[in-house]
């Protein structure tokens, strides 16, 4: 496969490589091919080449700009900066005390000691660990039953498990103030069972389960997808060679969920580390995680220590993503599963030990479930249905009103619906392809592709506000070419934002079925005369069509649920989408806020279902 | 044709083509094409129905779901002045234009509608050249209450003010008189404010107890308030709809607060407003014409416009807030529902320049440390 590697160096590269590449693919002898086969021989060199311009055009370089303040303070290039946040306890506990210089026995001990501070960034790692924990926990029972059962509205619900993804926090926030208050639903069901009182409000539990909330259904998507991926034969012949079913799970089973399953743990504590209005709606501010300050920081507009800490929560949020993808390539399964493992029904079949008690404990789970997805989404549909005098459409009512009699200047209910709908669509015209392009580039075999894939990765890890400014200054902005001011509007920016932050879930998705590809299969295309591009739009897209389309509902969601950069680019209310129509319709009652939540799940639910049908019966993630 | 409205539509045919659709229209008129940097060359004699006056606001001011002011003085001035008003909300407030400055990207409206003294401390510490042009003669400035201003440079003139009070629910606890009340056992858990970085009110009620204890002091006082289980969350009505839902009895909002509770017929025993040692923190808002304004004549004449008695009372009611001058007209009730503290206090621009940043910092440092 060195034509591959030769496609993947030539992306990293530069146009020069691009002809180098074009010379070493054209078998010696071979002349005067068509031009389609040309387009078809150049198109993924072509497609890399402009998936890396434009990823260094509308992430790179924007995101630069804003990073840049860190190290440039008052022109001059400094580290002062880093070294100051990196010397500070405020930041990093004890472990500040060994960058400034302090022996390291004196403050191991002082770690040792139970009154240790750790730090705005130490904390926010303990939580992040905390929440994935959770949300590993909560997510594995949810992938086992819907990849070994079958049950009637089982795909529905598979789809549905993305919807916690898009929820806005203010939703969330509604939602577990209802569930989990001190006047909420959960304490009612306590309260009558005759069990004691809990506050979980206003604790690092509240945001652990809130995080888990948003963060367990994604572990349990990608879980789902490998264990439905697992060959039903390796298992059999396990249990004929006399492994009992538990260990036919450990040795066959296990070993192939569990690269899955800390894909989902390394996104989660990804997207747990860099959290923040979760935190301070159902936590406080003595929770504060180290994104509370970059956004202070922003809004202060003390650039040089914001850029520094942002970068700095990259690189941890990286490293750990560099772990992970380092762990994975070790650990790629090949071949995957031809025919999947059967799934059982959910009703027992006799009422034997064996069949009753996996069930018991789904059961079991389903409680828990209810507590803390369904009911909290419940709440807050029905505090939209709810006004001082009881059940009411009042706030359907201020929706419909707003939207036939409001101002131009005004947020109208179904220009979002519409906003949101088409930036999620444009967003997934682009990010689609380069998440593909990314996913082929990263599966070929060279030195340091894990750096690569790394940082392409690079995008789950910046905060919103940060891609947003960088996209204000470097695209809205715009720069002069001979006194001429060029600039992209704020709508093409927006889906810039999007793309680049729904790409990876593409190449993540894409990624392991690709390199799972037995790789005969496209070598006899090849060997056949088919170009690259035709072997990958044939042969390869179709075998991991699933998780293709999987990953265009990861990105559709993330374009659907994006806030921060969002509320910084959109240049007025024809550009508002709805999480910003829900934040708008906040005052002092939550009603319309939350009519207009509902209205997104409703529009979000609808689109999932319909993306995840296209993926046919197998849909992967 | 004026400028602007040249600039819009030219803009929009050479965007098209360099980099597709800008945002045109709406709240936001972004022309993406400029004349190289905001010169401010402002025609000045664009007199008559064609005159264009660009306010940029808050998006509250505007586009609040229960009432705000911006419809309704939209249509006045327009009827009035034959203009044309186009509001301007960027969700970055004052930051978006003290950006555009900074990267040297002309400022497309002709005044901001909503500065805080914080605000204009921040535009002086981050903008070397001015954002905001002195205002000069505006008609109904005498009448402003004295105490609001808080511009000593002349730029921001105030138009209403809000005053930063505990609200507290009746049915379930009393609120105590003092700072110190707050910190007796009985109220312990009891109250939940804001984040003093992110939300107004919540640095109304840091500032405060600066005010009370002294630089030196307000983190001693803040710590015991620690001790005694405040709840800091993130913005107002993160605060509010806990406080709302019962998860504490006590919650740092605004002294109009009843005016809401009676417009949705709330029991108004669960809505009662304490001021702390008898005071309540001002919070003056303001509005100044951007230097460079293409109808900075326009500006001032709605300024005056906006200090007009029965606008001033408008204003007030659908905004939320009390009026900034002495000789509003206000409905009879208003002064029954709305309260004003005995004892109005606030920092003004001077103390918080080069102090405002700092003590949030050290507060910041001191509740979030882990």
């Amino acid at each position: 496969m060195a034509r591959d590697v030769d496609g993947g160096a030539a992306g990293a590269g530069s146009d020069d490589s691009e002809t180098a590449t074009e010379t070493a693919s054209r078998p010696s002898g071979e002349q005067g091919r068509s031009v389609r086969t040309t387009i078809e021989r150049r198109g993924v060199v072509g497609l890399a080449v402009a998936t890396i311009a434009l990823l260094l055009g509308i992430f790179y370089y924007p995101v630069a700009t804003v990073f840049v303040d860190s190290v440039l303070v008052d022109g001059r290039w400094t580290a002062q900066v880093f070294v100051s946040i990196l010397q500070d306890p405020f930041y990093f506990g004890e472990l500040a005390r060994l960058l400034s210089g302090e022996p390291v026995r004196a403050v191991i001990e002082s770690i040792r000691s139970p009154d240790r501070r750790l730090g705005v960034i130490g904390f926010t790692t303990y939580q992040a660990a905390l929440s994935t924990v959770a949300s590993v926990a909560l997510g594995l029972p949810a992938a086992y039953l819907l990849a070994r059962f079958e049950f009637p509205g089982r795909r529905t619900l598979r789809s549905l498990t993305i919807l916690p993804f898009v929820l806005p926090s203010i939703m969330v926030a509604v939602g577990f103030v209802a569930t989990f208050g001190q006047n909420g639903t959960l304490n009612a069901v306590l309260g009558a069972l005759g069990l004691g009182e809990v506050n979980l409000l206003f604790t690092l539990e509240a945001v652990v389960i809130a995080h888990a909330f948003y963060n367990a259904p994604l572990v349990a998507r990608v879980t789902t997808a490998a264990w439905e991926s697992v060959d039903a034969s390796a298992v059999e012949t396990a249990r004929s060679l006399g492994a009992s079913p538990l260990r036919a799970f450990r040795d066959v089973v296990a070993p192939q969920l569990v690269p899955s399953v800390l894909m989902g743990a390394a996104l989660t504590f990804v997207f747990t580390f860099s959290t923040f209005p979760i935190v301070l709606a159902l936590g406080g501010f003595q929770l504060a995680t180290v994104e509370v300050f970059v956004y202070r920081l922003i809004r202060d507009l003390e650039y040089a220590e914001a850029a520094a800490l942002a970068l700095i929560e990259l690189g941890i949020s990286l490293g750990l993503l560099y772990a992970y993808l380092r762990y994975e390539a070790r650990h790629t399964v090949q071949s995957r599963g031809i025919r999947p493992l059967p799934r059982r029904p959910l009703t027992p079949p006799s009422f034997s030990i064996r069949e009753l008690l996996p069930r018991a404990g789904l059961a079991a789970y389903a409680v828990v479930a209810l507590a803390v997805f369904v009911a909290p989404i419940a709440s807050m549909v029905l505090a939209s249905l709810s006004g001082p005098e009881g059940l009411t459409l009042a706030n359907y009512r201020f929706l419909v009103d707003r939207q036939t009699t409001g101002a131009s200047f005004q947020v109208q209910p179904w220009d979002a619906v519409r906003n949101s709908l088409l930036f999620g669509v444009a967003s997934l015209a682009v990010a689609l392809p380069m998440g593909v392009v990314v996913a082929v580039l990263t599966t070929r075999d060279y030195r340091g592709r894990k750096v690569v894939d790394a940082v392409a990765m690079a995008p789950l890890a910046v905060s919103g506000i940060v891609v947003g400014l960088g996209l204000l200054r470097g695209l809205v902005f715009g720069f002069e070419i001979g006194g001429t001011r060029l600039a992209v509007g704020g709508g093409l920016a927006i889906v810039a934002a999007h793309a680049v932050a729904g790409y990876p879930f593409v190449v993540r998705t894409v990624a392991p079925g690709l390199e799972g590809i037995d790789r005969t299969l496209v070598e006899s295309a090849r060997a056949l005369g088919a170009p690259r591009a035709r072997a990958l739009l044939d042969i390869e897209l179709p075998l991991v069509w699933p998780a293709v389309v999987a990953g265009a509902a990861f990105a559709f969601a993330i374009s659907i649920g994006e806030f921060s950069a969002t509320i910084v680019l959109a240049s007025g209310t024809n550009q508002f989408t709805m999480p910003i129509a829900i934040e708008r319709f906040i005052g002092r009652r939550l009603g319309p806020a939350t009519a207009m939540g509902v209205v997104l799940l409703v529009v979000t639910s609808a689109s999932f279902l319909l993306i995840d049908r296209l993926g046919g019966d197998d849909v992967g993630f | 044709m004026d400028r602007r409205s040249f600039l819009t539509a030219a803009g929009a045919t050479v965007s098209a083509s360099v980099a597709g659709c800008a945002g045109l229209g709406g709240g936001g008129e972004e022309s993406s094409t400029d004349e190289s940097t905001g010169t401010g060359t402002s025609t000045g004699d664009a007199g008559g129905a064609d005159e264009t006056l660009v306010v940029g606001t808050y998006s509250a001011f505007v586009d609040s779901p229960s009432t705000s002011p911006g419809a309704w003085v939209k249509q006045r001035f327009e009827e009035e002045f034959d203009a044309r008003l186009i509001w301007q909300t960027p969700s970055n407030e004052v930051n978006h234009y003290i950006e555009r400055r900074n990267a040297g990207v002309d400022i497309e409206a002709d005044m901001y509608l909503g500065l805080n003294t914080d605000h204009l401390v921040r535009v002086d510490e981050n903008l070397d050249d001015g954002l905001f042009a002195e205002v000069g003669d505006v008609a109904g400035q005498d009448d402003i209450k004295p105490g609001l201003q808080f511009d000593p440079d002349g730029r921001a003139i105030p138009y209403d003010t809000g005053y930063i009070s505990l609200v507290f629910d009746g049915t379930a606890t009393t609120a105590p008189e003092t700072f110190d009340g707050l910190l007796a056992d009985e109220h312990a858990g009891d109250l939940i404010t804001q984040n003093p970085a992110s939300s107004a009110t919540g640095r109304a009620f840091l500032l405060h107890t600066v005010k009370q204890f002294g630089p030196d002091g307000y983190l001693d006082y803040w710590s015991d308030l620690q001790d005694n289980d405040v709840r800091v969350l993130g913005s107002w009505s993160d605060a509010y709809s806990a406080w709302s839902g019962g998860e504490a009895p006590m919650v740092v909002s605004y002294s109009t607060d009843q005016v809401f509770a009676d417009r949705n017929d709330a029991n108004m025993e669960k809505h009662q407003i304490r001021f702390l040692n008898d005071q309540g923190y001002a919070n003056p808002e303001g509005m100044a014409v951007f230097e460079g304004a293409d109808t900075p004549d326009l500006a001032r004449e709605f300024m005056g416009f906006l200090l007009r008695p029965e606008i001033q009372g408008e204003i007030a009611v659908r905004n939320v807030q009390f009026p900034a001058t002495e000789s509003a007209d206000l409905p009879a009730d208003y002064a029954e529902l709305a309260q004003e503290p005995p004892e109005p206090v606030t920092f003004g621009y001077d103390e918080l320049r080069g102090s405002v940043s700092g003590w949030i910092s050290d507060w910041e440092r001191q509740f979030a440390s882990n």
